[in-house]
């Protein structure tokens, strides 16, 4: 799959700032050719009304202060709700290891903590983001 | 060894350095003007004469999570092990200056620090606590710092310490959350810099021991920024105040220089933190001296804080942590910090634990009571290398800062997005050396471990902060006069419209209940909000 044809939207859900590595991964996406959006701070409701009007295959979330479950299940249930299919769901930032598993159960693809080697993120969207 | 193939050498800021220093490298150097004495002008080797010998550095953590009776816990906590200041470290809710029962905001709540909305939080923070015998640091984003201080105020007053003996500090820098953090509920720059400014020219006349600002250069770090863009943007910043405050005419220079204080990160290059701290002393008392003429010594010497850099520790192999904090924290100690927070080495994963907190403590109690360095001050002056760095660290941050005056000033360059684009080109490049393997990160880019060597406990945030803070709220609301609090709001836009200093409406708005979100509003509605114009920096 080309990575062109690949439209990422980054966000970050909720008033936590924090904004360093939500942009770097941002800049890499795009420097591998992906179209990124950077969507900055939004409440769940508009990160999903979001990418449903810009039609992406993936979102990005970018989340380091701790609320990672509560703001990611939402997100999750918005999106069954309007019934968005064929998303690819990323998440990074401070998450412990062991929410890594229950992120995946409500329906994370794939979760990138701190540290993660950006050359591994790139790889996982260009082989998933149309197969999800 | 890789060491032995690279073919040129550099600082973590990028400045090439020879394989030795010698007398040849430092003789343009006036040993009398340019270096001079611990205590003396122009500062460079500290601004005490013996240092540590008369005070050792304060050990000031950064904390705070849940609600206000949790965050009282472990200030108790960390009095209890020897910890000499405290530091507040507020949720993005109260960064941003919105009430817990913003229906928006829930999830963040308690999460990344403390949520404070009324002056019932601060009582219930502080209960039990000596504040007339410790110092605080309020680490307010500039939005609400006027209320978020003006509610440590009214607690004192409250307990009858007397304002003109209270110490501490409020963080109070406007690039925190206009450059370091988004905030998606501040006000425009050319507009926060006036409340900033307020804090300041207030304090400086009410509270003489109390910091209403400490310039932060340690946030432009942590966004990748590097040594000399540190200080450029540091003395870019203060210069910001000066001049709002001098355009006012109600202020000399050594009214309020001497209450302006800095707050600087210890990256990993140890040596060339070292050079910077003292530069930094070196730079100020020259912009003081020089472009403001101040005469009072007070207004001459930088007194800063240090954070150890949270984002070089690492998420693999956490206990690796301890290690780079402990060196950073003796970088600091070595460049002669005021007082010091040692970040804690779980930081990489959650907030700190109880068990981070004491190893933190106990790192600087180790640096402070057993390896020697308070014996002496700036025990490395004179070394050829740190010398030399030193000025060349200083050289950078002039060239810097001059950039920055070029794009009109600061507050220009925060509204442009160019400091923005200056982050976003550093921490691009920072990342790319990391991919690139020409900056070692252990654990993360080399000795990299298959499998986690060692398990660490885990921290959780209590889960009933938001109902907590909601229902507390809610009982202020119904208990208060809401009648006299809504004729204080409307003072407070009268004020702000009309350009007197808004701090004592605050403090009376603050007095009678008023939460930090209706505050915070009245200033919203009159500019609007403002946020990181991502559009035009990536």
């Amino acid at each position: 799959m080309d990575n062109k044809n690949i439209k990422v939207m980054m966000a970050k859900p909720g008033v936590d700032g924090h904004w360093r590595g939500a942009m770097i991964v941002s800049m890499a996406l795009r420097d591998a050719g992906m179209e990124v959006i950077y969507l900055g701070n939004q409440t769940p409701q508009v990160i999903v009304e979001s990418a449903l009007q810009e039609d992406v295959n993936v979102i990005g979330l970018s989340i380091l202060a701790a609320g990672h479950m509560e703001l990611v299940t939402e997100v999750v249930n918005l999106l069954q709700e309007k019934k968005v299919k064929n998303v690819l769901l990323v998440v990074g930032g401070t998450i412990p290891r062991e929410d890594i598993p229950r992120l995946k159960q409500i329906g994370v693809h794939e979760v990138f903590p701190p540290g993660s080697k950006v050359e591994k993120i790139i790889k996982f969207i260009a082989e998933n983001a149309h197969n999800s | 060894m890789d060491a032995q193939n690279k073919k040129a050498f550099f600082t973590g800021s990028g400045i090439p350095v020879k394989e030795v220093y010698t007398a040849e490298d430092a003789k343009s150097l006036n040993l009398e003007k340019d270096i001079g004495l611990p205590g003396q002008e122009p500062y460079l080797r500290g601004i005490y004469s013996s240092m540590y010998r008369q005070k050792l550095w304060t050990i000031r953590q950064f904390t705070g999570f849940g609600t206000p009776a949790e965050t009282n816990a472990r200030f108790k906590y960390e009095y209890e092990q020897g910890a000499t200041g405290f530091s507040i470290a507020f949720d993005s809710v109260t960064e941003n200056g919105f009430n817990p029962d913003n229906p928006e905001v829930a999830y963040d709540v308690g999460t990344g620090g403390v949520n404070v909305c009324t002056l019932k939080d601060m009582e219930e923070m502080f209960f039990d606590l000596p504040i007339d015998k410790l110092t605080t640091a309020v680490i307010a984003s500039p939005f609400p710092a006027c209320p978020l201080s003006a509610m440590y105020f009214a607690l004192a007053e409250k307990r009858g310490i007397n304002l003109q003996m209270l110490d501490g500090t409020t963080q109070n820098d406007l690039l925190l959350f206009t450059v370091c953090c988004n905030s998606p509920g501040t006000i425009p720059p050319r507009h926060l810099i006036r409340l900033c400014v307020d804090l300041v020219e207030w304090c400086a006349q009410n509270t003489p021991k109390w910091h209403p600002v400490s310039f932060a250069s340690y946030n432009y770090r942590e966004n990748g920024l590097n040594a000399y863009q540190e200080l450029g943007l540091l003395f870019a910043n203060a210069i910001a105040y000066i001049e709002e405050e001098l355009k006012r005419n109600r202020l000399k220079i050594d009214d309020f220089a001497p209450v302006l204080s800095f707050h600087l990160a210890a990256h990993n290059d140890f040596l060339e933190e070292i050079a910077k701290f003292r530069a930094a002393r070196r730079m100020w008392h020259k912009l003081a001296r020089e472009r403001y003429g101040a005469q009072n010594p007070k207004s001459l010497m930088l007194r800063f804080h240090v954070q150890t850099s949270g984002s070089t520790l690492t998420y693999q192999q956490p206990l690796n942590n301890l290690i780079r904090v402990a060196y950073q924290v003796l970088a600091a100690a070595l460049g002669g910090a005021q007082s010091v927070h040692a970040n804690s080495y779980d930081e990489g994963i959650c907030l700190p634990t109880e068990q981070g907190i004491l190893l933190s403590l106990r790192t600087q109690q180790v640096a402070q009571h057993e390896t020697g360095v308070t014996n002496v001050a700036d025990p490395l002056g004179g070394a050829y290398y740190l010398e030399w760095l030193t000025n060349e660290v200083e050289k950078h941050s002039w060239d810097y800062l001059k950039k920055i005056e070029d794009e009109g000033g600061l507050v220009k360059a925060v509204e442009s997005g160019w400091v923005h684009r200056e982050a976003v080109v550093a921490m691009n490049e920072y990342q790319k050396q990391i991919q690139n393997g020409m900056r070692k990160v252990v654990g993360a880019n080399c000795f990299e471990s298959e499998e986690e060597p060692h398990q660490v406990p885990l921290f959780r945030p209590n889960k009933e902060a938001l109902q907590i803070q909601k229902a507390k709220l809610a009982q202020i609301k119904n208990e208060r006069d809401n009648e006299v609090v809504s004729q204080i709001l409307q003072e407070l836009r009268q004020v702000t419209e009309k350009g007197g200093n808004v701090m004592p409406v605050v403090l009376r708005a603050v007095k009678a209940y008023a939460s930090l979100g209706e505050i915070c509003d009245v200033w919203r509605e009159m500019y609007g909000t403002w946020e990181i114009p991502f559009g035009k920096i990536a």
